[in-house]
């Protein structure tokens, strides 16, 4: 590693999502991307790899960017590993950045780690906070990161080589909007070595456009557990969900008992959600099924239990059957 | 005859996990290792990779002595070979320097055709390993695969990528990163118990390895924890008063005030 003083600025990878559009989650890394680089008085610059790139550039300039290198060709529609890779790689080497944040997608996760590889440097995934440590200017990072299946959190820094590289969660950080005056804008050349490419991809792909009711990108989820009882009252929640546009999921007992399919299991070996109101009923709440909700903005448990564990985890917490109260819903729902 | 290797890990199992408050530190002895939760799904799918075009399976693992019982748990399951990477240089390698023994490992074993993988661990839940040996290796890495097929020294699959799916062919050796719940894992046959026990484990050291300067377990990991704490989820905690009906009214109201409304529905 050369000498750490020579790494500067802070960068985010601005994943273009489906060749439509700015992937979300990295506006929201600028905007806390902008105060380390204030911190720091650096400069925050995004990264951009994507056919006709240039059409996302005002996009982003209005996140606070000082800067943005983009790269722009038709091999860098989708993200192909070895492209992808090759040509970040030797930004990195040229431009030599300090702090290097992306996204938390299946892309970004997949490019960070092979980078993290390439430089021999650190990767920090799935991070829930992030701040400068160390003396004043001083550019260390120190992250926070779940561990341990969601039960603790680790700080990780990564004292010895550049850059520091971190993936984000949606939702961790609010997007600002900033716009600066003269925001510089490169555009470096595309090249590369088809010869070399390993994965071949036979005949032309099909679109596979997500469901598009998934469980983690609901604005409302109704979970159940083994407390509503029967296959029956199971049922319920699903007409509840019908008459509110929501979604039902559950903890793994109902998947066991017969009332639910796999894949709707929300937790450690499910999917984790993020809705605004998460309905938690007959839940217990094991650690398990605990993990995938913490990111849901409001969470209302309903057990007949007063000291079962979910309470804690809960903004709201009613002691009642769950049954009782789904019924009672669905009665309001019909007179409403 | 392909050669099959299948990386697990041993990882704490997480319920009931205790952390000494004031180190951070696991109380380890209260804790039952297991094999890693995906990795499980890996050893399966090597298993019905054998079973349809033959071959022998190796599974290895990286970590401390107790780590040998994920092994012989993995030759309960059917699994021909078992490899315990282990030395105490190694002790708290981060993904980078994992990776980078692993390299060593596979350079030593020189040939491989297929390595497979699960998704993610369940201790540091990083999801690095697979993606950083495949620089390593300079081979490629295969996630999300759902129909595939061996010919020759090809490996042909349909894998979801991003919004598409696509029909893929990669020259062998290949890394292939399996999903959770792709298989359903057999149970272990009470043959294969005592089987596991009669098999030799081979150990992997530093010097058998014959590691580089590089290597050098956490002193040279670029990440380095310096703190653990519980994770604590703050919330509100504002329990809900009143007769059955007004607490029904209430949750009522907060729906409401999330902006959940009810829809016009569809006769079913």
């Amino acid at each position: 590693m050369d000498n750490l003083k020579d790494y500067k600025d802070i960068w985010v990878f601005t994943e273009i999502k489906d060749h439509e559009e700015v992937n979300n989650c990295a506006l929201e890394i600028l905007g806390k991307a902008r105060e380390i680089a204030d911190e720091l008085n650096q400069e925050l610059v995004a990264i951009v790899l994507a056919y006709e790139a240039e059409k996302y550039l005002s996009i982003i300039t209005e996140y606070g960017v000082d800067k943005i290198i983009y790269i722009s060709h038709l091999d860098l529609k989708h993200y192909h590993e070895q492209f992808f890779t090759n040509l970040i790689y030797e930004l990195i080497e040229k431009y030599k950045p300090s702090i290097f944040l992306f996204p938390s997608t299946e892309a970004s996760n997949a490019l960070s780690a092979r980078l993290a590889y390439r430089c021999r440097t650190g990767l920090v995934n799935s991070v829930l906070n992030l701040e400068l440590g160390g003396e004043k200017g001083d550019d260390l990072l120190l992250t926070d990161k779940p561990a341990y299946g969601g039960n603790v959190s680790v700080k990780i820094i990564c004292p010895k080589t550049r850059p520091q590289m971190c993936t984000i969660t949606t939702g961790i950080f609010k997007k600002k909007e900033l716009k600066k005056e003269n925001v510089e804008i490169i555009e470096e050349n595309y090249h590369s070595d088809k010869s070399k490419i390993k994965i071949k991809i036979i005949g032309a792909p099909t679109r596979k456009d997500k469901p598009t009711a998934l469980l983690s990108d609901a604005k409302f989820v109704i979970g159940g557990g083994q407390g509503i009882g029967s296959k029956e009252n199971f049922e319920k929640l699903y007409i509840l969900a019908d008459y509110t546009n929501g979604q039902v999921g559950g903890t793994r007992r109902p998947i066991l008992n017969g009332w639910m399919p796999e894949h709707l299991q929300i937790g450690i070996s499910g999917e984790s959600i993020k809705p605004n109101l998460y309905l938690a009923l007959g839940i217990s709440g094991a650690i398990q099924h605990v993990v995938g909700i913490t990111d849901s903005d409001t969470i209302i448990a309903i057990n007949t239990d007063p000291n079962a564990s979910i309470f804690k985890t809960s903004d709201y917490c009613v002691i009642g059957d769950a049954k009782e109260i789904v019924d009672g819903l669905l009665k309001l729902l019909e007179k409403d | 005859m392909l050669k099959i290797f299948v990386l697990i890990k041993q990882v704490p199992k997480t319920d009931n996990l205790q952390i000494n408050l004031k180190t951070g530190a696991l109380i380890r002895n209260k804790i039952d290792n297991i094999i890693n939760p995906d990795d499980i799904f890996a050893l399966e799918f090597a298993l019905t990779i054998r079973e349809k075009y033959g071959g022998v399976i190796t599974a290895m693992t990286m970590g401390p002595s107790q780590a040998e019982s994920s092994l012989r748990e993995a030759l309960a399951m059917g699994i021909d070979h078992v490899i315990h990477i282990s030395d105490p240089i190694f002790s708290y390698s981060d993904t980078l320097q994992t990776t980078l023994v692993l390299k060593e490992t596979f350079e030593k074993i020189k040939s491989y055709d297929v390595i497979i993988t699960g998704s993610v661990t369940l201790d540091s839940g990083t999801g690095q390993v697979p993606y950083q040996l495949s620089e390593a290796l300079q081979i490629p890495l295969i996630t999300d695969i759902f129909i595939f097929e061996f010919e020759k020294d090809k490996f042909k699959c349909q894998r979801n990528f991003g919004h598409e799916s696509q029909d893929i062919e990669v020259n062998l050796p290949v890394i292939i990163r399996i999903g959770k719940h792709f298989n359903k894992p057999r149970h272990i046959p009470l043959s294969g118990i005592k089987k596991a026990f009669e098999k030799k484990i081979e150990i992997m050291d530093f010097n058998l390895l014959n590691c580089p300067d590089e290597i050098d377990g956490c002193n040279k990991s670029p990440t380095q924890v310096i703190k653990t704490d519980k994770l604590v989820h703050k919330r509100k905690n504002e329990f809900i008063k009143g007769s059955i009906k007004e607490k029904i009214q209430r949750i009522f109201d907060i729906m409401k005030e999330h902006g959940i409304e009810k829809r016009w529905m569809q006769k079913k």
